[in-house]
């Protein structure tokens, strides 16, 4: 996180706001009635949002995108014969109880969504810092779950493959927006506030008792 | 949230453990080699985890599952002519900064994906309780950003008609999985204890000098 990350914007960073602003209203002269008006609703405060921005996406690393310390992972794969059937079995079992990724604990959401008739996979997940570390920490602390998530995709070379990185980076989309609500609290900080808050209620209730 | 849900995985529910574990083992029999055996590798902590789970996926109401507090949408949608480049012109104008989310105060993360050379676009987002409060609470508070949003959608209908919900939850696709780290913190729940959590520091500063 220390690096200075490049945005997923890239070659768009060059243009001021003023530009950008231009750009989308030419662009929305052929839109819908509809949002073509919207646009001219918020016209004024979208100016002031654009020229004050409190925060922007970056790189989250290899692939995807990052607002603050919190960064997306969006991968579609092909879904091998029979692994729909397996991996829907397994997601069943555990009926949202990953203990695996609670022991991982840089993992905020992650979400499984079957796509064409159990032909492709859908996997999504929020998640803390930077792409490498992120699968690294998987890769050394539950590998034996992603062998079994991983077994469901076309052509899944094992997660302890010298090509298990490249075989996951090559199925990533990287978001084009990303937004967090709070982009400063990782998995770890947000359970040490649910620590404080606890402690301060008991403290203020011994005070008040 | 007051109502019982049902879960996603429903015909399920009546198995036991041990049953829906040999299940598990006959579909992975012709599994790749690679998650059989991961399979084999975690089959004891499977149990146990199975046997004692701390949480469940539910129903997050019209469509969508939820853990706890947090519910997940995901949506894909076919681009009209020209949307895609209207709206990856609007998300590179904010550049993660949607000041709009921020009102509505029940979005963990929202992604924008665009898939299959721009012809679709995946949207998923991680959001404080059910789907129809939290549409409705969209609808109410940034209505413009959303007919700016989707009005490069293929037969978006304007988030003032009376059709805007039936479109929105035809797109969606339930996730079969759902994982969430903190599933007792709501959006508002994370910023009441950033404050608790400062005003604690500032506190014991205090007492230290």
């Amino acid at each position: 996180m220390a690096s200075p990350a490049e945005t997923a914007t890239g070659s768009e960073q060059g243009r001021t706001a003023e530009e950008k602003l231009q750009q989308v209203r030419e662009l929305f002269v052929d839109a819908p009635e509809v949002g073509k008006k919207a646009l001219e609703n918020v016209l004024g405060e979208l100016t002031s949002q654009v020229a004050e921005p409190k925060t922007r996406m970056e790189s989250a690393g290899r692939v995807g995108s990052r607002q603050g310390t919190v960064s997306e992972l969006t991968m579609i794969t092909p879904l091998a014969p029979g692994g729909a059937r397996r991996l829907r079995g397994f997601l069943q079992l555990l009926n949202g109880n990953f203990d695996g990724a609670d022991k991982v604990a840089t993992l905020h959401n992650m979400r499984f969504v079957f796509l064409d008739n159990d032909t492709k996979l859908l996997f999504a997940t929020t998640y803390d810092g930077d792409w490498d570390a992120y699968i690294d920490d998987f890769a050394t602390k539950i590998p034996d779950y992603l062998d079994i998530l991983g077994a469901a995709v076309e052509g899944w070379p094992g997660i302890r493959s010298p090509e298990a990185k490249d075989f996951l980076a090559s199925h990533q989309v990287t978001a084009e927006g990303w937004y967090v609500a709070d982009p400063d609290v990782t998995v770890v900080e947000a359970r040490r506030l649910k620590r404080v808050g606890n402690a301060l209620d008991e403290f203020l209730d011994k005070v008040g008792g | 949230m007051a109502t019982p849900t049902q879960t996603p995985t429903g015909p399920e529910q009546g198995q036991t453990v041990e049953e829906k574990i040999q299940l598990l083992r006959e579909l992975f029999a012709d599994a790749p080699e690679v998650g059989k055996k991961a399979l084999e590798n975690v089959l004891g902590e499977l149990k146990s985890q199975v046997s004692e789970p701390r949480t469940r996926m539910e129903s997050a109401g019209r469509v969508g599952v939820r853990q706890g507090m947090v519910s997940e949408l995901t949506m894909i949608f076919p681009f009209a002519p020209g949307g895609a480049r209207r709206l990856r012109a609007f998300l590179q104008l904010l550049n993660g900064n949607f000041d709009g989310a921020n009102k509505v105060g029940s979005l963990h993360d929202m992604r924008f994906v665009f898939l299959d050379n721009d012809t679709k676009l995946l949207f998923c987002t991680a959001f404080d309780g059910e789907w129809d409060p939290y549409i409705d609470d969209f609808a109410t508070k940034i209505p413009d950003y959303l007919d700016i949003l989707d009005c490069g959608l293929e037969g978006w209908p304007g988030i003032r008609s009376p059709e805007a919900k039936d479109f929105l939850a035809s797109h969606q696709i339930t996730a079969e999985g759902w994982y969430v780290a903190n599933p007792d913190l709501t959006v508002a729940e994370t910023k009441r204890l950033k404050t608790v959590g400062k005003a604690v520091d500032e506190f014991l500063d205090k007492i230290g000098d």
